[in-house]
């Protein structure tokens, strides 16, 4: 196990967050603290990810709570666009102009970034290319290339201008495993010295690059720490059995033919090291056992 | 070769002080003219020159921009404006042909059926629709990534209400000059059309990007009904007091909407593409 770094100051500070939709309540009190390096945002589908993220990334305004980021207060005019100037954002599904290549594009982004000199600006545009490794592409139109290169071209676009807080949602969605490793790397390089939070549902991201962790789920967060923490509230709840346990949480059969369980264990039962997805699974049991209480 | 860059040019580009367009035609001709390469050594100081070699390096791999975007530099746009203007959805091919057809069957009808009104009433139309939809989640891919950027809003959707506004009305002359026979009354469009699209952009602050072109563009039907009941030789808004009311109503929206300008910034217009809020 890799040493926990120690969490530093923090630079992100959320209070109370709320957002509904309608009936749904998207955000339901959502209070976090985010530091230097890489914090994954954990949580099934319909968790409220993406409305967080959202949120944080000043595109929609929550209904109650406030933030601040990087000593910014997005409340005020000021304060929004001084949040913006050192934001990256890469949303779930980002929209592209088909008919733009990979190098317009990132620079029709870095004029939004308000960089309006045309030889600083391309140097930005070819430097962030650069590191996503599409140099080779960028005079290739958007709409002839890989769902998974299109997917870098949209980190570099987050890049641009060099941000200190980097806020991607599910980035390393449909990505091959060579990406997702190639592409790991990358968030790791921009997790030094940035505040990054990354949403997804996959626990080996978490458990590769993020120093810390948040599970979220019904729009609340139901764990906030190291993922370290996270494995250990698993500790003597995993369980091997050669038949379904009746009263385990999530059970699967493995590769071996013998179960695997979660939950509480009978008495002398062949306990396992608990794993990161353990954890994870037993912090979103959580959740029912709140809504049946 | 049959030019060579000028001499003061040269000496412009070494320093970086050469803009667009005359810097594009700079690089690729410096690309393929040893002379002028040459020329270029001998014109300037070691140092300066290094930055000139750079920028040529690094100009050469950038790739050219669109023939639209080049266009508008040498109308003398500043080339990060053009490129935001080329980002513009509707100012694609296939929204100016749906205009361009609409257009040209509005002016085969009025030649047949001697009726002005079907054209008057149209035309005000288009540049509301084609602004409504320049702006915002419904069109934009990257409305998401432009919300959270530091650009004001406002200026984005002013630059782009500026370029579909002026492309509108460009069609619209030009469909005005194929009616010479109804003379200054063809014209009469075009303050409907700037009070449709102002009063449409200072309500989609409050309304959405929807709803408020829908009701500003339904509102000028049933006006146009109520006129229509009325036995005058020409419309009301057509008149000169309906032209006069129209151009009240657009200094009020162009007014209403400059007061609304940091909204565009606060709250997204409406959901974002691909589901969510
Ligand atoms: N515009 C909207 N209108 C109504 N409900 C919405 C809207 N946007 C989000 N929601 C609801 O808010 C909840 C949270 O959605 P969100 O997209 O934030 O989840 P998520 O954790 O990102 O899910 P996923 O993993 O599928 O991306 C869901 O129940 C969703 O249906
Ligand atoms: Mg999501």
């Amino acid at each position: 196990m890799t040493p926990v770094p120690p969490v530093g100051p923090a630079t992100v500070t959320a209070t109370d967050l709320s957002l509904r939709f309608g009936g749904t309540r998207a955000l339901d009190g959502v209070s976090l603290r985010l530091s230097r390096g890489v914090t994954g945002l954990l949580g099934p589908n319909g968790a409220g990810k993406t409305t967080l993220l959202r949120v944080l990334a000043t595109a929609v305004p929550p209904d109650g709570g406030q933030f601040t980021a990087l000593g910014h207060d997005p409340r005020t005019s000021s304060g929004r666009l001084g949040l913006r100037r050192t934001l990256g954002y890469l949303p779930q599904t980002p929209g592209f102009h088909q008919d733009f290549t990979a190098f317009d594009f990132v620079d029709y982004v870095a004029i939004l970034k308000e960089l309006s000199d045309r030889t600083a600006r391309h140097s930005e545009v070819r430097r962030v290319l650069d590191a996503v490794d599409l140099s080779d592409v960028r005079g290739k139109r958007l709409k002839r290339l890989s769902g998974g290169m299109r997917q870098r071209v949209a980190l570099a676009a987050a890049l641009v201008g060099d941000p200190g807080f980097l806020v991607l949602d599910e980035p390393t969605v449909g990505l091959d495993p060579e990406q997702r490793m190639r592409f790991r790397e990358l968030i790791a390089q921009a997790g030094e010295g940035r505040t990054v939070l990354l949403s997804t549902h996959q626990t080996e991201d978490v458990a590769m690059l993020c120093h810390r962790v948040v599970v979220l789920a019904g729009g609340r967060v139901r764990f906030e720490g190291t993922p370290a923490e996270l494995t250990a509230r698993a500790a003597g709840r995993v369980w091997s059995s050669a038949e379904r346990a009746p009263h385990a949480l999530a059970g699967w059969r493995t590769g071996v033919g013998t179960f695997r369980n979660i939950g509480d264990p009978p008495d002398g039962a062949d306990l396992l090291d608990p794993t990161l997805e353990d954890g994870y699974l037993l912090a979103l049991d959580g959740e029912s056992a709140e809504v049946t209480a | 070769m049959t030019w060579h860059v000028a001499e003061e040019d040269l000496r412009a580009y070494a320093h970086g002080a050469l803009t667009p367009p005359l810097l594009w035609s700079a690089d690729t001709h410096l690309a393929q003219c040893a002379r002028c390469r040459e020329q270029l050594a001998r014109s300037t100081d070691p140092v300066v020159l290094d930055a000139g070699w750079e920028r040529l390096d690094a100009a050469l791999d950038a790739p050219r921009p669109s023939l639209s975007e080049r266009l508008l530099v040498r109308f003398g746009v500043a080339d990060h404006t053009a490129r935001l203007l080329t980002a513009t959805p509707v100012l694609r091919r296939s929204w100016l042909l749906a205009v361009l057809f609409l257009l040209v069957t509005t002016v085969l009808v009025v030649r047949l059926a001697d009726q002005p009104a079907l054209f008057l009433a149209l035309a005000p139309m288009l540049p509301l629709a084609g602004v409504a939809l320049s702006y915002g989640p419904s069109l934009d891919p990257t409305y998401e990534m432009a919300v959270v950027a530091p650009l004001h809003g406002f200026r984005l959707l002013m630059i782009r209400t500026v370029a579909v506004l002026g492309a509108g009305l460009v069609l619209n002359g030009l469909a005005t000059l194929a009616l010479p026979g109804y003379g200054l009354l063809a014209l009469a469009w075009l303050l409907p059309a700037l009070a449709l699209t102002a009063t449409g952009l200072a309500l989609s602050a409050r309304l959405g990007p929807v709803l408020a072109p829908t009701a500003v563009g339904g509102a000028w039907l049933t006006l146009l009904a109520v006129a229509y009941e009325r036995p005058h030789e020409t419309l009301a808004p057509f008149t000169a007091a309906g032209q006069s009311g129209a151009a009240v109503v657009a200094l009020i929206g162009a007014l209403l909407l400059y007061r609304s300008r940091d909204r565009f910034d606060a709250r997204p217009l409406g959901g974002f593409q691909g589901g969510g809020v």
